[in-house]
């Protein structure tokens, strides 16, 4: 069974049970292919495709057959997909809208918690994406390889440099989570604790609920830990300094 | 520009004019605003806010509960420049956040 994060003289550290370690990893893996499928649709559908990153295996393959047939029923979506991208391309032109200059959401509604509009405005929001979102992508991998990195050890333990890294491709594993198990408001997310309370695990949402309800006890022990280690500012660090007495909330 | 005519201190003048309106829109500060989310946990919240933005414990503890409670919360105004970076750095820690003219 894991222990909470608790702070050390240079960082934070955990005890996590191998299969605990292993589990996180590859949910850490998971989010990654996610990521790395919208930058090669996303290349696809633009001119210029020499910046998609080579993409790279994070699981060995089960077998060489089932890696062939995994190849022969790409092809004919990979087809598809081009027709898609074109006519995606004519649809945004007829709406107006330049293709060079925006970038429209993805359709995946864990690509969409992971990648959010930054406006309200559908117009200002893919003009944003078209020039932001690749630099976001290659943020948030960089964080889930090095959070999958310090799983690697036992105890897991993350210096202060680390851990931020650490807290957020954990908080990424939570956001597709939470996508996947159609967590939407604040009820939600209790249905999802009393179904792993529940437990049981039978069921693939069932797991996938303590799995969710697992990752985010640990977030909430290492960024606890952490704040307990941010030097203290006497709870009123404003110059006003209205905000402590309560007068001006 | 549509038109040739006019002295050379006429189109200064016009130059000048549109000069000074486009550096207004680019001054005009923007606010940077994080939005309520079901999955993002109280305590990262209130971390992120007091180490990107530097907010002290009781005003990042505030935002936190206005984001919270209210659904929404201007949690940093600035250049466009300054709040094109902030939401993206939102998005990064995984938070909603967007850019919006103040």
């Amino acid at each position: 069974m894991a222990t909470a994060f608790r702070p050390t003289t240079r960082g934070c550290r955990a005890e996590l049970e191998q299969h605990e370690r292993r589990l996180l990893s590859r949910l850490c893996g998971d989010v990654v292919t996610i990521l790395e499928g919208r930058t090669r649709n996303v290349s696809d559908d633009a001119d210029v495709s020499d910046d998609a990153p080579a993409s790279e295996p994070i699981e060995a393959p089960a077998d060489a057959s089932a890696d062939a047939s995994a190849d022969a029923s790409a092809d004919a979506p990979a087809d598809i997909g081009m027709d898609d991208s074109v006519f995606a391309h004519f649809s945004a032109e007829l709406a107006g809208l330049d293709g060079d200059d925006s970038l429209s959401a993805p359709e995946d509604p864990v690509l969409r918690r992971l990648l959010p509009d930054a406006s309200t405005d559908a117009e200002e929001a893919g003009r944003f994406r078209r020039l932001s979102e690749s630099s976001l992508r290659a943020a948030k991998i960089a964080d889930l390889r090095t959070a999958r990195m310090l799983l690697e050890s036992s105890p897991v333990q993350v210096t202060d440099e680390q851990a931020p890294m650490l807290g957020r491709a954990l908080n990424d594993v939570r956001l597709t989570l939470s996508a996947r198990l159609g967590v939407e408001d604040e009820s939600d997310a209790e249905a999802v604790q009393q179904r792993a309370v529940r437990g049981g695990g039978s069921d693939e949402e069932t797991f996938m609920a303590e799995v969710y309800t697992f990752v985010t006890w640990l977030q909430e022990t290492l960024f606890s830990a952490m704040l307990e280690a941010l030097p203290d500012d006497g709870g009123d660090g404003d110059a006003e300094g209205g905000a402590a007495d309560g007068r001006r909330a | 520009m549509s038109s040739t005519a006019g002295s050379t201190l006429a189109r200064g003048e016009t130059d000048l004019e549109e000069e000074s309106s486009v550096r207004a829109a680019a001054q005009r500060p923007y606010h940077v605003v994080v939005w309520n989310d079901p999955v993002n946990l109280m305590s990262y919240v209130s971390w992120v806010f007091r180490t990107y933005f530097g907010h002290s414990s009781s005003r990042a503890h505030e935002l936190m509960m206005q984001v919270h409670e209210k659904g929404r919360a201007v949690v940093a105004t600035g250049s466009r420049e300054q709040a094109e970076r902030d939401v993206t750095a939102m998005h990064h820690y995984g938070l909603q956040a967007t850019l919006e003219e103040s």
